[in-house]
């Protein structure tokens, strides 16, 4: 035993824990323990009076620890660790016991017992807060620059949003021209904005900031650093640029499927995939011709290289129904009395994209619903391309379309960039796409602190969609920066160096990236970097000589709280 | 600048909006009108396509948002209005609602919810069950506060000129809470056993039943309560307050005016006496209402309710100058109307005539004259007259004939003593008035009358009657009792500086305060003669204000009744999804031959059952009743009813708009049976039945209970759909029910599951992946829109559907639960908030984005961002991604505008 003086708090909830557990038998057990110098119960140790109460036993008794057995950390960690703090005790002293969540409403049936388990779980708190030690949080100074990969319109968005914002950016850009897809884009869904005017505009706006620099031909080759301070290197047309910025956000957009020879008929002549045809609405007037020949029949294949269980891509795109039939409803503006089929598996037309949907049927467009086990084959005929298909909505009649012109409706795939991959290391997911580090709550970060993703190059999307993917990509970025600091949790992993043999195992472990190599003496030893060790504890537990201890769950704390509890007595 | 940005709406789209603005470092507040942050996700079971559990990822948000040190959120309030400013900022006007529980002192231990007495559908679980009027919304919540639901004061609980809180002890009664009942009347009268049988009840004319059936029996759950209360505690639980004040109050008047004011003052600690000039306390209580309607034992218990607060009663002190109440610190004159008007006609004196009150008097004094074979006339059409002639029939009368100057429509008489009047055979002249009595040998022997006829109305708003000459008629009568009005008399006062006038006092008629500081007036004195229940009311006005004088405080005429105002009852029957029609209660009385006979009580008390049934009838209008039993629960004294509205303007940079969607409404879907069939439930219901911390502990349809096996889904519920006039796809309603048929492949794991659908959209980062999951897992999928919805035998619905991918045939399946998958509709509140510039929608009422392409989010008015679903239906990971980048650019606008 050590010579700490603990205060222990046992709460009733009002009771939500003292109806099943008794709180003053809990409190007449541990009250003798061994550096407990004060033990009480309260009906809410939330409550303001308790608070100002444990905060006047921290100063009146002198005392460097305390434990409340309340409920779960979730609600009130932050709580305690806040009347710690203003008590003038390091925060990290204070230690939290669950009995609510984990023994009073577990236990509802079985009082006794419950009381006996509580004893045990506030002995392993005590036993847990005798071997806590004041840490503190880990101060980084964050540079105020983010680079931006890729100026298409995600890229571009998100560096006029973080000058708007007051910080300075860089653009990197691999193609000798800034704009991306958008760039050579006529037409979008949904309000018929000029994809080359968006980009122009942006470009135009971009050009009076005298906070953002572009860089085109440009690859990021070297990264280092940590979250808030990079280094980091670009190529910009053989030359190398370093730059130090505090974030970076990935940009690089997306690659369009490329069917195979003979999928659909791909390769064979008036066989063209979506791009190919948004182009040749895009340009030119007046009535639409293919190869010199006019159109008057178009047949649209959806879901080309997408919702493919056997081969292409299993997922979704989810631009391609509307952008498909938002370049059918030019095409018919164009060519009146175009006739339109279009083969598909579902319309995904969401949300507001059902207005487009609507039209289409409205002017005249006919729908075919095929099954991905029965697909349509497409055939030359007569100097032009026979598609064949079964349609699902008339009882899977086989249907002869003979058409000028068969459009493939791509997917949008993952771009493929290895240099990128191997500088950033960012995940990526079973789609291909780089993976975010939740899905639903936080889309534009990742497991790398400081490095974002955003628009196309995390999931397929659309122009407006990747704008809005931007702009929050900017809005986390400079949260990160405009601060000036970020703070880091002290809970983290720590190698002893006297005892570590560098054998590798936890490096392996760690899922971030967070344990390097480094020289010690005439050996090497694991080093863990504070700015990137996300406390996991995942490197503890392989550890073969113990060398690695987690901040806040050490080794000894852990071992003296399955001590404590083993003396409790059924 | 008071914030940098105002976020409206504390649901996904708001928390991430002021999250992502306040780690940018700008100030935030966020105004949200429920009582938790959280929104819809929060009520969610799991979320896909992850499967993440929604509490678990929805909480540390909402901890997050609350705690966080840039964003202020106010709960329980809503934006009011927004005023635009030339230099680009924002005057926002908020009105933050009253709670009725200090959040400080909250500390959200639900033991307010266990003795709530007021059940309200929950909101929280998608009215699947009910929540308390006092409540914490989910055991998530952040705050983790509790509120008070109170649309207004109930209309019966307003009516009450007593301040009785009527809704109260009727949800306590139904509640089996009795002695609670009559502890929460006892707070506010002291007299409930005379006013459980002789109040008028103005609380059963405002209430809201009266619109089905008939009112909730308020008066008689009051005798109810009483009854049960007196025959346990034959002398009061109270005694005198612990801590006695010096100060000393003289009550002049012992009727229902001077025992309330008594009653209030002594509570307080104030030293009372009351001065009477009868033998027995109780004024009109006691002499003017006749024992059939409330016996005197009722009357002397209900004094004790007085007398056991240390208050004084000296009987037989008639007080007529202040000088003798020097030493009192404070005088209340309550000497009421005790005086009948006289005709003014000739033989009003003989032997024979009474005056209606000297005849009550008597009667209930136990000194009655004897009626027996008498023919007796009374004249008047009140309800002293109605009192007088039933009096006059128990004591042997032969015939009892009311006359009154007007017709039956005018008599201000109740309705139901009336019908008591003519039931126990006493007969009714109208339009005769007596012109002279005439008697032999000084007695009384026959009255001469006059037929009337009515003419323009006068000042009472009654038509005058009007002699019609030569139409008089003599009555062979041996007795007359004269009932034509009380007045009172305060011409014998021998000081008071003018006070007193010759009939009437006078006084302030808000703070009953006389031209004599130290003395106040009420109660018929003042007012002329009115009625039990407005004279205690007057005295409770006294003892308020004379506890004011007393204090030292201003008597400012607005403090006295606090009362929310009243909840319209149209309200209230909108509110309620569903109410019975019930059966009324009877108003047992007891058969017309056997009461003349004597004068015990004429009206039956409620049995219990009887009680417990009708209280059971209460709609809840105010929705808390104001029972006060969470006032005493509360362990941290945190209830407050004295809590108001607060408004308040606050000024912002900028603003952001993320007030969410509506749920369609299934109703507008009749074909589906939503409403008709207890096991067509919604989709959002489903999501609560199968949520971690779900209503029950299981899935169960509710017709039965039982756990279904065949559950259909139809998707496309309002949406896509141009009939129910929303053409547009909802966008989550596809993968939400994908989810929910993963879930119950769980739950249920020899459940099948069918969803019709028309296209199955599962466009985002995972979903396809995720449905062809729940297609491996068996939920089928059937391509086939639903046409409508049978309900067949056992509760099970039979669903129509075309057979769209076989070969269109239009099938009927049976199953044992549907559920409709809803879709989303724009909130449209926000629509309206902007007081100088108008924010545009588009032709769906979405607030419309005017630069989608380049800045989503950004509105038709400069520095206002709508986030979320606000814009346009989308699910969470679009939400949030919307939300930020509406944060951004607000973060931009506040840059501009600030410089």
């Amino acid at each position: 035993m050590n010579d700490r003086r603990l205060g222990v708090y046992i709460c009733y909830c009002g009771g939500n824990i003292s109806d099943y557990v008794d709180c003053e038998q809990v409190r007449e057990a541990v009250a003798g323990e061994p550096n407990v110098e004060v033990a009480k119960t309260t009906m809410f140790a939330c409550s303001d009076a308790t608070q100002q109460e444990i905060i006047d036993d921290i100063q009146g008794l002198d005392l460097d620890g305390i434990v409340v057995a309340s409920c779960s950390p979730t609600l009130h960690l932050m709580t305690f660790r806040g009347v710690a703090e203003r008590a003038g005790l390091n925060p990290y002293q204070y230690v939290q016991v669950n009995l609510r969540e984990q023994c009073s409403w577990a236990h509802t049936d079985l009082p006794a017992l419950a009381s006996e388990k509580a004893v045990a779980m506030v002995r392993a708190g005590i036993a847990k807060a005798r071997y806590t030690e004041p840490l503190q949080k880990t101060r980084i100074e964050t540079v105020p620059r983010v680079l931006v990969v890729g100026a298409g319109i995600t890229g571009l968005r998100a560096a006029l949003a973080l000058s708007d914002l007051g910080i300075s950016v860089y653009v990197a850009e691999q193609q000798e021209r800034a704009g991306g897809w958008v760039g050579g884009f006529g037409s979008m869904y949904p309000h018929d904005g000029q994809g080359r005017e968006l980009i122009g505009s942006l470009l135009t706006e971009i050009e009076r900031r005298d906070n953002i620099t572009i860089y085109t031909s440009a690859e990021l080759v070297e990264k280092s650093g940590n979250v808030g301070d990079f280094s980091t290197t670009l190529e910009v047309s053989g030359e190398r640029i370093t730059l130090n910025v505090g974030a970076i956000i990935v940009a690089t957009g997306f690659d369009v499927y490329q069917p195979e020879a003979g999928e659909y008929g791909h390769g064979s002549a008036d066989v063209i995939t979506l791009p190919e045809f948004k182009q040749l609405v895009d340009e030119g007037e007046g009535p639409l011709e293919y190869r010199g020949k006019p159109v008057r029949s178009v047949a649209y294949v959806y879901c080309v290289g997408a919702r493919c269980q056997s081969n292409g891509n299993g997922y979704c795109s989810r631009y391609c129904c509307n952008a498909a039939m938002h370049a059918a409803l030019v095409a018919g503006r164009r060519s009146p009395g175009l006739v339109q089929y279009h083969l598909y598996r579902d319309i995904r037309t969401y949300g507001k994209f059902e207005k487009l949907f609507e039209q289409a049927r409205r002017e005249g467009s006919v729908f075919i619903k095929f099954t991905e086990q029965d697909p349509p084959r497409v055939e030359r005929y007569n100097g032009g391309n026979r598609v064949t298909v079964k349609d699902v909505l008339t009882e899977n009649r086989e249907l002869e379309l003979d058409t000028d012109l068969v459009v493939l409706i791509t997917a949008m795939e993952p771009r493929i960039n290895p240099t990128l991959s191997e500088v950033l290391k960012i995940p990526v997911g079973l789609d291909g796409f780089f993976k975010e580090i939740h899905p639903k709550l936080r889309p534009v970060e990742t497991v790398i602190d400081g490095v974002f993703i955003a628009g196309a190059a995390q999931a397929p999307r659309n122009s407006a969609e990747s704008a809005a993917s931007a702009l929050s990509a900017a809005a986390k970025s400079a949260a990160l920066l405009k601060r000036g600091f970020v703070e880091l949790e002290p809970l983290i992993a720590t190698v002893d160096p006297d005892v570590c043999t560098w054998c590798d195992d936890c490096s392996t472990a760690c899922p971030y990236e967070a344990i390097e190599r480094t020289p010690y003496g005439d050996r090497e030893v694991a080093i863990i970097s504070e700015a990137v060790c996300k406390g996991c504890g995942a490197c503890a537990p392989v550890c073969r000589v113990g060398a690695i201890d987690l901040r806040g769950s050490t080794d000894r704390q852990i071992k003296a709280m399955i001590d404590a509890m083993e003396v409790v007595h059924v | 600048m008071d914030y940098d940005a105002l976020v409206v709406g504390g649901g996904t789209a708001g928390m991430e909006s002021a999250l992502s603005l306040g780690d940018m470092g700008y100030s935030v507040l966020l105004v949200e009108k429920e009582a938790s942050i959280g929104g819809t996700m929060i009520l969610l079971s799991k979320v896909f396509p992850t499967l993440d559990c929604a509490s678990c990822i929805a909480t540390p948000k909402m901890a997050a948002t609350f705690h966080h040190p840039k964003v202020k959120t106010l709960t329980s309030a809503e934006v009011t209005g927004i005023d635009k400013k030339p230099d680009g900022t924002f005057d926002v006007h908020i009105n933050k609602k009253a709670t009725f529980v200090d959040p400080d002192r909250c500390t959200g231990c639900s033991s307010c919810e266990d003795v709530c007495t007021v059940a309200i559908s929950d909101q929280f679980n998608f009215d699947l069950i009910a929540r308390r009027a006092v409540y914490i919304p989910y055991s998530q919540a952040v705050p983790k506060k509790a509120v008070i639901e109170r649309a207004g004061t109930s209309p019966c609980t307003f009516a009450c000129p007593v301040g009785i809180k009527a809704h109260g002890y009727v949800s306590l009664v139904r509640s089996g809470l009795y002695e609670e009942a009559m502890d929460l009347i006892l707070e506010d009268t002291a007299i409930p056993g005379s006013l459980g049988r002789a109040c008028y009840a103005p609380c059963e004319d405002d209430c809201t039943r009266c619109e089905l059936e008939s009112a909730v029996p308020l008066r008689l759950l009051k005798r109810f309560a009483a009854d049960y209360y007196y025959e346990k505690y034959p002398e009061p639980k109270q005694g005198p307050p612990d801590q006695l004040r010096d100060e000393k109050v003289a009550v002049v008047g012992s009727g229902p005016a001077g025992l309330s004011a008594a009653y209030d003052l002594a509570k307080q600690g104030y030293r009372v006496t009351i001065f009477e000039a009868d033998e027995e306390p109780g004024g009109m209580l006691r002499y003017a209402i006749p024992s059939y309607r409330l016996p005197n034992e009722v009357v002397d218990r209900d004094i004790k309710n007085v007398t056991a607060l240390g208050v004084e009663i000296r009987t037989g002190e008639r007080v007529r100058e202040l000088a003798a109440l020097e030493g009192y610190n404070a005088v209340f004159v309550a000497c009421g109307a005790a005086r009948d008007r006289t005709m003014g006609v000739e033989g009003e004196d003989l032997d024979g005539v009474f005056s209606s009150l000297d005849f009550l008097r008597r009667a209930n004094g136990g000194d009655p004259p004897d009626f027996t074979g008498r023919k007796v006339l009374v004249v008047g059409g009140g309800n002293v007259a109605i009192d007088s002639a039933r009096v006059a029939r128990r004591l042997g009368a032969a015939r009892v004939t009311i006359q009154y100057r007007r017709s039956r429509e005018e008599m201000p008489a109740f309705d139901w003593e009336i019908e008591g009047a003519e039931a126990e055979g006493i007969e009714f002249e109208y339009l005769e008035v007596p012109v002279r009595f005439e008697g032999v040998d000084g007695r009384l022997a026959r009255v001469e009358s006059i037929d009337m006829q009515l003419g323009e109305p006068d000042e009472s708003g009654r038509r005058r009657p009007i002699p019609i000459e030569g139409s008089e008629k003599m009555y062979d009568v041996e007795v007359s009792i004269t009932a034509i009005g009380l007045v009172s008399y305060t011409a014998d006062w021998r000081d008071g500086g003018g006070i007193f006038g010759d009939a009437k006092m006078s006084a302030d008629p808000d703070t009953l305060q006389t031209a004599l500081p130290r003395v106040f007036a009420g109660g018929d004195v003042v007012t002329g003669p009115s009625s039990i229940t407005h004279a205690i009311g007057q005295g409770r006005r006294a003892a308020h204000y004379v506890d004011r004088y007393l204090r030292g405080v201003e008597l400012s005429p607005q403090s006295f009744n606090g009362k929310l105002p009243a909840v319209a009852k149209d309200e209230v029957l909108t509110r309620q999804k569903a109410f019975r029609y019930m059966n009324g209660d009877r108003t047992a009385e007891r058969l017309p031959q056997e009461r003349i006979g004597d004068f015990e009580e004429v009206e039956l008390p409620l049995t219990e059952e009887e009680a417990r049934a009708s209280a059971a009838r209460c709609l809840d209008c105010g929705g808390c009743s104001e029972c006060h039993q969470c006032l005493s629960a509360c362990p941290a004294k945190a209830i407050d009813f004295s809590m108001r509205d607060e408004h308040l303007t606050v000024s912002a940079g900028s603003v952001v708009i993320s007030t969410g969607f509506e749920l369609f409404q299934p109703l507008k879907k009749p074909q589906y049976g939503y409403g008709r069939f207890p096991n067509v439930i919604t989709a959002m219901q489903m999501d609560r039945l199968l949520s971690p911390t779900r209503p029950y502990n299981t899935v169960l349809r509710p017709s039965d209970g039982k756990i279904p096996e065949n559950i259909a889904y139809v998707l496309c519920a309002g949406s896509r759909d141009c009939r129910v006039g929303n053409e547009l796809c909802s966008r989550v309603c596809c993968m939400y029910t994908v989810k929910q048929a993963q879930l119950i492949m769980g739950a249920l794991p020899l459940a099948d599951v069918t969803i019709y659908y028309i296209d199955v959209r599962a466009f985002g980062k995972g979903f396809e992946e995720f449905y062809q999951q729940s297609a491996a897992m068996g939920v089928y999928f059937v391509k086939g829109k639903v046409a409508g919805v049978d309900e067949g035998p056992n509760g099970n619905l039979i669903v129509r559907y075309e057979n769209i991918a076989g070969d269109g045939e239009v099938v009927e399946a049976e199953h044992d639960l549907v559920v409709l998958s809803v879709g989303m509709l724009p909130n449209q509140d926000a629509l309206g908030l902007f007081t100088h510039e108008q924010l545009k929608h588009d032709s769906h009422h979405y607030v419309h984005e005017i630069d989608e392409d380049l800045s989503p989010a950004r509105t038709s008015v400069d520095g206002v961002f709508a986030a979320g679903s606000t814009a346009a239906v989308m699910d969470i990971p679009d939400t949030i991604l919307h939300s930020s980048a509406a944060a951004a650019l607000a973060g931009a606008h506040v840059e501009r505008v600030r410089t």
